[in-house]
């Protein structure tokens, strides 16, 4: 049960949606259960909180990115989707 | 050949040429018709053709099915069939055999597509192409999610607008293909391909909307069904259908009865995640303020344990066993006085040796008695002296100036008193 406490710094943006979320949880998780020392606590809480705030962001962003990927010789390509433009 | 009227002598004809005026015979007066019948005794040759007799109760009929027509049949020929077959009736010289050519081969019962998709989904569950174990799990978060559909069509446009309510920040990568007709299988493959070759699709949306049987043919292709067992990327099927399951639904590793519904398999919702982290955040500070609260019992408890051993606490609990110490010191002490004082009430051996001391007393008490009476005053008197005070006011008398004639006297001698008065003075000379 015992890890390394945020030693590591902050988790970088690359770490992924689902990787940063089981991250917070696994901190509350250890939060809860009482058995880090003072500083450790601290730390993870500390850590705890800027992942929450950072998937709420995250969540929060409207963008989307719809694209229509096909192959134009021998080369694969992506292309805004605009249904519109589609005839019938 | 004409006929021979059936006068006169019977004809003579070699085998071949009776054989082949039979045949002749045979196919004009029956041509072209449709025969019901089962499908037994099935050969088939190296050469592609099927051997095969179409029988019932009655009677039996040798048929061959050529290649060529066999290709084009959507379902294998079985054994045990009940076919309606179409073709020409002829006589097989060789054999001189009465034979169908079967041009056109149905299956009675049920369509020709559905027996072919019947025995294909029992070949393939019989691969273990359906089997459970093989379905992938989806991912929780895809990095991107592939989609193969016709961009005509509201299949797509549901896909988007589902993602979108739900979980807007995942792309979308929408790769296009057929969704019916002939050929439309093998775009479906090329499209499902391309998918799974992008690095960051993770899942892929295999969605067309609700059709016929004929409609949705190309979703129970044997090679569509293949290519979504080798894609390394796992497939969800979302094909709006009324009753018919097909194929890539059963090999697929997850189905939804529309692209909708696919689509919401994918994707988490983004509201429930939201208010799964507020309820992280609140999680956190209710731990990290039990935590702190902890820290502040303990310290308190230290606090008061240090009171407790401090040198003026030590100080007092030794003054306290000093004094309990006293008190029962002070006691002890009483307790041997009354009993000293007990004892010496009592005689007891002490009292023997007191005569002999006593009796030393007495003797030094005689002597010193003896000394002091020469030395007293009173002695004097018993040698004849005596002692004269001036009545008036006591005062012994030393000098005759102290008296003048006529002054009282109380004289004491040793026998008593003497009042007397002074009737003349006279001086020592050689005083």
């Amino acid at each position: 049960m015992a890890e390394p406490p945020g030693s590591d710094a902050l988790p970088s943006d690359s770490l992924s949606f689902e990787t940063a979320l089981e991250r917070l949880e696994a901190i509350v998780d250890r939060l809860e259960a009482g058995e880090l020392v003072l500083e450790e606590a601290l730390a993870s809480f500390e850590e705890g909180v800027q992942l929450s705030r950072r998937l709420a962001e995250q969540l929060g962003s409207a963008e989307r990115r719809v694209e229509r990927l096909l192959k134009e010789g021998g080369e694969v390509l992506a292309k805004p989707f605009d249904d519109e433009a589609e005839g019938s | 050949m004409a006929w021979a009227p059936r006068t006169g002598e019977p004809r003579v004809l070699r085998v071949g040429e009776l054989v082949a005026e039979l045949s002749a015979l045979v196919a004009d007066a029956v041509g072209r018709v449709w025969v019901i019948g089962e499908i037994s005794n099935l050969r088939r040759a190296a050469s592609g053709h099927h051997y095969f007799t179409l029988k019932d109760d009655a009677a039996q009929l040798r048929a061959v099915l050529f290649r060529a027509d066999a290709e084009r049949l959507a379902f294998a020929v079985e054994d045990g069939l009940e076919a309606l077959a179409f073709g020409e009736v002829s006589i097989y010289g060789a054999r001189g055999e009465l034979q169908l050519v079967v041009r056109q081969l149905e299956p009675r019962g049920q369509g020709a597509l559905r027996l072919a998709f019947e025995q294909l989904r029992v070949r393939l569950e019989h691969e273990g192409l359906f089997d459970a174990g093989r379905k992938r799990a989806l991912p929780r978060f895809p990095r991107a999610i592939g989609v193969v559909t016709s961009t005509r069509g509201a299949a797509v446009r549901d896909v988007i607008e589902v993602t979108g309510a739900r979980f807007p920040s995942v792309p979308l990568l929408v790769a296009e293909a057929r969704v019916q007709g002939d050929g439309a299988d093998l775009e479906l493959v090329e499209a499902l391909q391309l998918l799974a070759a992008h690095r960051e699709v993770e899942v892929i949306l295999l969605v067309r909307g609700g059709g016929s049987l004929e409609d949705l043919w190309p979703f129970n292709s044997e090679v569509l069904a293949r290519a979504i067992a080798r894609c390394p990327v796992p497939v969800v099927a979302g094909v709006g259908h009324e009753t018919d399951v097909t194929i890539a639904d059963w090999v697929a590793d997850a189905r939804a009865p529309t692209p909708s519904a696919a689509a919401a398999l994918v994707v988490a919702d983004r509201r429930e995640l939201l208010a799964r982290l507020a309820r992280d955040r609140g999680r956190l500070r209710a731990a990290i303020a039990a935590r702190l609260g902890r820290e502040r019992a303990r310290l308190a408890a230290g606090r008061d344990a240090l009171r407790h051993t401090s040198p003026a606490a030590r100080l007092a609990a030794r003054r306290a066993r000093l004094g309990r110490d006293a008190h029962r010191l002070v006691g002890a002490m009483r307790l041997r006085l009354e009993r000293a004082a007990t004892r010496l009430r009592a005689p007891g051996e002490s009292m023997r040796r007191a005569p002999l001391a006593l009796g030393r007393a007495r003797a030094q008490l005689a002597l010193a008695a003896g000394r002091l009476d020469s030395l007293s005053p009173l002695a004097v008197l018993g040698r004849g002296y005596a002692i004269a005070r001036r009545a008036a006011d006591g005062r012994i008398v030393r000098d005759p100036a102290d008296v003048a004639p006529g002054d009282a006297l109380a004289v004491r001698v040793a026998g008593g008193e003497i009042d007397a008065a002074v009737t003349a003075t006279r001086a020592r000379r050689d005083a």
